[in-house]
This record gives C-alpha cells, sequence and structure tokens, in this order.
C-alpha cells in the first residue's frame, strides 16, 4: 500500500475530510479549485498538521493524531515539487539537486544523479542558476532536485499550472518516464482533465473537501459526471483503443476501439499496445449518410444518447458508437435542419489529423 | 603618515579602528539571533526584547555609558562575574570602549538584519525542510545566505557608529590614551586645549575618510552579493 | 539596503561625529530666567542656593554644570549666560580677556581643599607627603582625575602629584574624566581604586570616602571666582548678590566650602 490517507482539517470556513488509499504509479488527485487538494498534499508532506488523522506511506507512518505520532517535515522522506518551484536563487542547478542528497543517509543513498539529470534532460543547466532559467526548465529542476532527496513517495502541487501549453507538452514525456521508470510513487494534484487523462494510474476526486471517488484512472475517467465540465474547448471523450497495424506507406497507425477502427497519424508503438485516446468534440462532424469520396479517413457510425444545449450557436451532441460514448459539438442550425435527435442513428466523422500528440496518450503498464 | 599625526594621533586612529572591528564582529552573532528571535519568534515578552535592544538609539549616550558602568563595571554583577571567570575585563580598557560601541550600535545591527530576514520567502526554507534538512540546517544553508545584504548592511552601520560613538565611551571608560581615547575623544580632547584645532581638523577628516571607505566597501560588497542571487 | 537609505545614515552618523567633538553640554534654559554657568563641583552647594533663592524671592535662576574649561569655551562662543562660576582663576581670566565679563563684578567667592579619596570600603595610603608612593596603592588599577590640561581639578590634581613627587609614577595610571564628577563617579563606583576630587564632591558621595588632603602648598589655591557676563540680563546682579550674603553662607559652607568673600553690606 503506497499511500493511505485518512484525515479531517478545518481551514476557517472550509473542512478536509479526506479518506483514500492508492498503490498506482502516478495518483492523480483532482478537484477544482479550493477543493482542498493543496492542503491535503500539504498534509502529507507535513507542512500542514491535520486536526485528526493518519497518514500511512510506504507502510511508515507518518501522521497519527491519536498515538500522537508526528513526523517532522525534514524527516519524512516526502518529495515535494511546488507549483513555483521554489528553487534556491543563490545555489546553482547542480547544487540546488544535490542539496536533499546531503542530508539522506549514505545508505539510503539510491538516486541515481546522472540517471535523473539525463531523464530529466537538464545536464546542460547544472551551472546555471535558477533566476536564468525559462519556466519548463525550472519545473524540470525542481523535479531533480525532489528526486534526488530520495523521497519514498513524490508530491507535485500542481507543478505545470504556470507553464504554457507548448511547455506543458514539453515537460508530460519526462513525467511519463519518471512515471513509468522511475521507483518512485508520484502524486500529482491538477485540475486538467486532459493532463490527468494521459499521466495518471489512478485517480482521486475531490469535491468540496471529500474524497467524491478514488480507484484506477480507466475506471474513473468513464465517469465523467464526476469530471466538472471543462472549459469549451476541452470538451471531449475518452476511448480506450489498442494498436492494430500501421500503414508505412503513408505513416499511419490503424487503432481498434469499440466504435470501430480508428486512423491516426504514425505512433511510434508496437502492435498491441494499449492507448487512451481522447477526441474533441469540436472535431467530431455528423452525418445522417455515411458519406463517399470523402478526406476524412474516420467514419464511425452510432446513436444519438442526448443533445445538449452548447455555446451561443453550438450544440452538444453525446453519442453511442459500439458502446463508447463520443461528444460532437455541431451548430444548433445544422442540429435543427438535420433534425438531430436521442435515438437518431448517425455517422461521426473524425480526421486522423485531428489526432495530435497532445491528446493520445500510451496507457501506463501496470494499470 | 606618521610625520603628519603626532603619536598620540596615530594612536587613536588605531584605536578605534581595532575598537569599531571587535565590537562590529562581538555584536554579529547576538545581533542575527535577536533579530530572528524579533522577526519570527512568537513569546510573551517579544515587545519587551524590541524595547530593550532600541534603548541605546533613543536614551542620551551619557546614560547608556552610566548603565554600562552599573552592570559591567569593576563591582558589577556581570562585570565582576566576567572579571573572575572569564578573564574579562572592561574597565579603563579598550575592551569597554568596544562593549559601549557594540551596545550603541546595537539596534542599528539588528534592524538591519531584521529586515531582511522578513523579507526572505519562508516557502523557500519550507521547501528545504522536504529535502530532509533540519530547520538548523535550513537557517545556514538557505536563510543566511539569503539575508547576507542586509547582514552586511548593518555591520556597516555598526562599525560607523563605533567609529562615531563618544558619550556612552567617556562615561563608561573614560579618555586614556591608547586604550580608550579613540577617534572621538581624541577629537574632543583636542579641542580643549589650545592650539589643538590643527590636530582636531587632521581626524575628523580622518575619521570622514575611514567612514566612507568602509560605506564604498559595504555597498560593493552588498551590490555582489545581491547580483549572486538575482542572476 | 538602498544606497540613499545608507547614505542619508551615514550623513547623519558623521553630524554626530561632528557634534560629539563639541560635547554637548547639559541643556541651557530657552526662557528668560537667569542662566549660570558654574563648575560641576559646585553642584549641590548651587542647587541649594538656589531654593533658598527661591524661597526668598519666588524666583529660580537656570544653572548649567560642566567643566569650568567647558562652559568657558560656550561663552567665548557665544552662549547666553548670565553668570559665570569657574573652578579656578585661569577659565576666569581667559573669558575675562576675551572682555566677556563684567570687570567690576568679579570677585572670589569660595574655597576648596584636593583631597584624594578611595571607594569607602578599601584603601589607605599613609599621610600625602613628598616621597609618598601612589602607584603601589593602585594595585593596577587607575587614578581618576579631571583632565589634566583642561579640568580646574586635574590641573591642582596634577601639580600637587608633581610637588609630592608623585607624578613620573603615576601619569601613566590616570584615567582623565572631562569633569571632577565624572572622577568621583569613577571611584564611587569602584572602578578606580583612588581618585582626585574636591573635599566638597568627597563629601556629597557617602560611596567614597577621603584617605587623605593635600597640603594647601603643593597646589595653587583654589579658588572659585564669580562674575557676571557682559550680556547680564539685570536681574542677574540680584542672584549675584544672594550667592555673597550671609545667607547663602551656611549652605557653602555645609558643602564643605570655604567662604573667601566678605558678605556684601546690608543682609
Amino acid at each position: 500500500m503506497s499511500l493511505e490517507v485518512d484525515i479531517h482539517h478545518g481551514q476557517g470556513a472550509f473542512t478536509l475530510n479526506a479518506r483514500f488509499r492508492s498503490e498506482g504509479r502516478l495518483t492523480a488527485l483532482f478537484g477544482r479549485s479550493g477543493a482542498g487538494k493543496t492542503t491535503l498534499v500539504n498534509a502529507i508532506g507535513g507542512l500542514v498538521r491535520p486536526d485528526r488523522g493518519r497518514i500511512v506511506v510506504q507502510g511508515r507512518v507518518l501522521l497519527d493524531t491519536a498515538k500522537g505520532i508526528d513526523v517532522p517535515v525534514h524527516r519524512r522522506r516526502v518529495g515535494y515539487v511546488f507549483q513555483e518551484g521554489r528553487l534556491f536563487p543563490h545555489l546553482t542547478v547542480r547544487q540546488n539537486l544535490l542539496f536533499g542528497r546531503w542530508f539522506t543517509p549514505r545508505r539510503e543513498r539510491a538516486a541515481d544523479v546522472d540517471g535523473v539529470v539525463e531523464l530529466l534532460g537538464i545536464g546542460h543547466l547544472l551551472g546555471r542558476r535558477p533566476g536564468t532559467l525559462s519556466g519548463g526548465e525550472k519545473q524540470r529542476v525542481a523535479i531533480g532536485r525532489a528526486l534526488l532527496a530520495d523521497p519514498r513517495i513524490l508530491l507535485m502541487d500542481e507543478p505545470l499550472a504556470s507553464l504554457d501549453d507548448t511547455r506543458k507538452a514539453e515537460i508530460y514525456p519526462y513525467i511519463e518516464r519518471l512515471r513509468d521508470e522511475g521507483r518512485v510513487p508520484i502524486v500529482l494534484v491538477s485540475h486538467s482533465v486532459p493532463e490527468i487523462a494521459r499521466l495518471a494510474t489512478s485517480v482521486a476526486v475531490l469535491a468540496e473537501g471529500r474524497v467524491a471517488a478514488c480507484g484506477p484512472a480507466a475506471e474513473i475517467l468513464r465517469h465523467p459526471e464526476l469530471f466538472p465540465e471543462p472549459g469549451p474547448a476541452e470538451a471531449g471523450a475518452l476511448v480506450e483503443t489498442r494498436v492494430l497495424r500501421h500503414e508505412e506507406a503513408f505513416d499511419l497507425t490503424i487503432l481498434e476501439t469499440g466504435a470501430g477502427p480508428l486512423t491516426v497519424p504514425r505512433l511510434d508503438l508496437p502492435v498491441g499496445a494499449s492507448l487512451r485516446v481522447r477526441i474533441r468534440a469540436r472535431d467530431v462532424i455528423l452525418a445522417l449518410e455515411r458519406p463517399e469520396g470523402l478526406s476524412a479517413l474516420n467514419i464511425l457510425s452510432g446513436t444519438v444518447t442526448e443533445v445538449a444545449a452548447g455555446e451561443g450557436p453550438s450544440l452538444d451532441v453525446t453519442l453511442d458508437c459500439g458502446g463508447e460514448r463520443l461528444l460532437a459539438r455541431i451548430t444548433r442550425k445544422s442540429a435543427e435542419h438535420l433534425g438531430v435527435a436521442p435515438g437518431r442513428a448517425v455517422h461521426a466523422i473524425v480526421k486522423s489529423i485531428a489526432f495530435d500528440p497532445q491528446v493520445v496518450t500510451r496507457i501506463p503498464r501496470g494499470e | 603618515m606618521s610625520a603628519w599625526l603626532s603619536p598620540e594621533e596615530w594612536s587613536a586612529v588605531t584605536l578605534s579602528l581595532k575598537v569599531a572591528t571587535a565590537a562590529m564582529a562581538g555584536s554579529l552573532v547576538p545581533g542575527i539571533a535577536v533579530a530572528m528571535l524579533l522577526a519570527r519568534g512568537r513569546f510573551p515578552g517579544r515587545q519587551a526584547l524590541d524595547a530593550l535592544v532600541h534603548l541605546p538609539l533613543v536614551l542620551p549616550p551619557v546614560v547608556v555609558g552610566y548603565l554600562l558602568l552599573l552592570i559591567f563595571g569593576r563591582r558589577a554583577p556581570v562585570g565582576a562575574f566576567l572579571a573572575e571567570h572569564v578573564g574579562l575585563v572592561f574597565s579603563f580598557r579598550w575592551t569597554g570602549a568596544a562593549l559601549a560601541c557594540a551596545v550603541m550600535g546595537f539596534p542599528l545591527l539588528v534592524r538591519a538584519v531584521r529586515l531582511s530576514i522578513e523579507a526572505v520567502d519562508r516557502r523557500l526554507e519550507k521547501a528545504g525542510e522536504t529535502l530532509g534538512a533540519h530547520p538548523a540546517w535550513v537557517f545556514f544553508l538557505v536563510t543566511l545566505p539569503l539575508i547576507l545584504p542586509g547582514i552586511l548592511a548593518g555591520m556597516v552601520l555598526s562599525f560607523a557608529k563605533a567609529m562615531g560613538e563618544f558619550g556612552a565611551t567617556i562615561t563608561f571608560v573614560s579618555n586614556i590614551p591608547g586604550e580608550t581615547q579613540t577617534l572621538p575623544t581624541a577629537i574632543y580632547a583636542l579641542t580643549q586645549v589650545p592650539g589643538g584645532e590643527a590636530g582636531a581638523l587632521r581626524l575628523t577628516l580622518i575619521s570622514v575618510a575611514l567612514s566612507m571607505a568602509a560605506l564604498w566597501a559595504s555597498e560593493w560588497l552588498a551590490r555582489r552579493v545581491r547580483r549572486r542571487l538575482a542572476s | 539596503m538602498a544606497p540613499r537609505r545608507l547614505s542619508k545614515l551615514f550623513r547623519t552618523a558623521f553630524a554626530g561625529l561632528v557634534a560629539a567633538a563639541t560635547l554637548s553640554a547639559p541643556a541651557v534654559a530657552q526662557d528668560k530666567g537667569i542662566i549660570v554657568f558654574a563648575a560641576a563641583s559646585l553642584k549641590n552647594a548651587l542647587d541649594e542656593a538656589n531654593a533658598a533663592w527661591q524661597r526668598e524671592t519666588g524666583r529660580k535662576a537656570a544653572i548649567s554644570y560642566a567643566g569650568s574649561n567647558v562652559l568657558a569655551k560656550q561663552i567665548e562662543a557665544g552662549a547666553p549666560a548670565d553668570i559665570f562660576v569657574s573652578a579656578d582663576l585661569d577659565w576666569m581670566d581667559e573669558v575675562a580677556s576675551k572682555g566677556l565679563i563684567d570687570p567690576a563684578s568679579r570677585t572670589n567667592l569660595l574655597g576648596n581643599a584636593l583631597v584624594l579619596i578611595a571607594p569607602k570600603d578599601e584603601g589607605d595610603v599613609g599621610a600625602l607627603k613628598p616621597g609618598v608612593d601612589l602607584a603601589v596603592a593602585l594595585k593596577g588599577g587607575r587614578l581618576a582625575m579631571g583632565n589634566v590640561a583642561a579640568v580646574p581639578a586635574g590641573k591642582y590634581g596634577k601639580a600637587a602629584l608633581e610637588k609630592l613627587g608623585a607624578w613620573e609614577s603615576l601619569k601613566d595610571r590616570i584615567a582623565q574624566a572631562e569633569n571632577v564628577r565624572a572622577a568621583l563617579l569613577f571611584v564611587s563606583r569602584g572602578e578606580a581604586p583612588l581618585g582626585i576630587v574636591y573635599r566638597t564632591d568627597a563629601a556629597s558621595d557617602p560611596g567614597v570616602r577621603i584617605v587623605g588632603t593635600f597640603p594647601e602648598g603643593t597646589h595653587p589655591p583654589i579658588v572659585y571666582p564669580v562674575a557676571l557676563t557682559r550680556t547680564a540680563q539685570p536681574d542677574a546682579k540680584a542672584f549675584l548678590d544672594f550667592l555673597r550674603s550671609s545667607k547663602a553662607r551656611p549652605v557653602f559652607e555645609r558643602q564643605g566650602f570655604s567662604v573667601l568673600d566678605r558678605p556684601v553690606s546690608g543682609s
């Protein structure tokens, strides 16, 4: 059992009452702002002392108010990557990285310095000072610094929140590598569904200070009602797929899904690999008849299950395609003209090019 | 230099430097400790400590000198104890002059360091703890380097105050050439004697030059440290 | 710390240094009352006389005490004193030579004796006669006295020690204070094992004990001249006359001064 949390904490008008367990390699703590995610993570790290409760990490009791156990921060061996990085400005990157190592008892020093540096791609930054680094570089150094302190668990509190999408996209692969190749379980706080969909092996959803749901990512992500409606650009569906074959001649990969085959740009994955794919509502076109002579390669057939009012001119249509739930965003005008209503049989059309690397993520091993 | 200054004047200069340096060095650790207590501590009597530290700023220097006599004099409780058990004597010695200067400059040192401490991002200290550093280590490896500019500023103020201290010194340990006759008291003595104005002026120029040198040195140091922290 | 703030503090420190070179004397009253500059050793006696004058006339003088050398310099610099009482003739002469006093009003008011003191539970030196060895009695400590170049008590003390042949062995073992009361304080606190002050000072402080009186021949006679300054207010003469009257005499004698002046007629 890598993480066991059961705490109660009152902070002004807000009460946190969180109970959950997690085994996964990367547990995402999801919730809206104000749901209590940071308080929860701070409690695990020891930066906040809950009114009462129990926290166990890798079998080691860090907090047990009933027994009077409260391990001080510097002895918890909990690595913490902060949203603002918090690198020491008066030290070089190398000195920052090695800071925690010095305080780790020699016999417990297992982290491989060169390995971590290589994993995070920060080798060329070692002599620099934090003030000269970009946001993305700072966060990678912060992750490295936390790792090199040989923690038993790695906490990340929205570490990428202050970065723009391009930077985030740069760092995601590093976190994935960490998740897959590192030996330390990770707890990642996030309010971004795409981020969680991509990175998490298990998810705990926090709402108003309570854990609304907790379990393997694939499970939890199937229940969109748990996740507050993301911004208009983000609405979409998650589809579990498997690599069927590659079309080398055209740099394409064919994925097998419950809704039918999906053709996407070539992925560097072996046949049979499992994949979770996100199809954005704005990328889905609806047709009453199966179209001919269309450039789009993905035509899935399904039935309308729900039509919901969208923003202004648009509508969100929920489809069932062979058991997979898909979302399509179309204009109200078209919906009316086509007579889109629950029960209607339709075809969903998705361009292959719509599947960019941001929405495609390999399902983590061990899930 | 020795041709320009008489031996007594020269000894006043070297004594002043010695006394000011000792005063500054001696108040450094207590000053940082008290500044930490005042900036971070939450204990009953914190206000009282704050007021006590600022007393030398608001009391007439002669009164401070008198209080020093009462506490650190040959027969006084602390003075007698130190003389007997530590071998530290203040009575009519340069150590007494250094103590007077240190006490008078202490509030300036504490204020400068405290300001710096209050400006430290405490989240950095917390980050240090999450990396396994005991709070004491965090102080030495994280806090201390970050408050270095404040410490430097405080040291310069302490040194400059010591170079100019008069009232407390002359009341506590009088004006003994070679032992307690620092620049200010030497200048004073020269103005009391007819024909001493020339010597007084020479010494005044020297003390101005010394103070400006100390000021310039501290500005240069502080700039270097700030550059290192910002880069 | 911003350079501007630091240089402002430096300017203040520098101003303080320059001011220190002229030692701030006790504040002088700004109102229209009579201002008296008096030697430090007169403090107890003059305060009492002042109180007596107030009881009699309802008026009160503001008295500033310091070493006579300091007071003389202040008068020369234009301080608004009405009456000057010096502890020796030199400093009164100095001020007179600059034309700053009313020569007609000058008289020798009081006399004093010079004594050797020790903290009340210490020290015995034997008789103060030529050949006395005071260095031994110091036991490594210092002899507190007024500044020997400027303060009257210091000048008298040096003269006396020279006459006794003890100056050479002692001159590196003295602690010079800027007025005789400061020297008294050092002995009273036990800082200095011996000190040279006026007999009147020794009498005023129970913390010290007289261990010897310097014979009169060893130093110039200790005379306290008094005079009105040239800029004195008309009122000031009344106070001066009071000080010379037979009413003030017992006050001075009680403190240990010898009254040299003949009483002003009619009192």
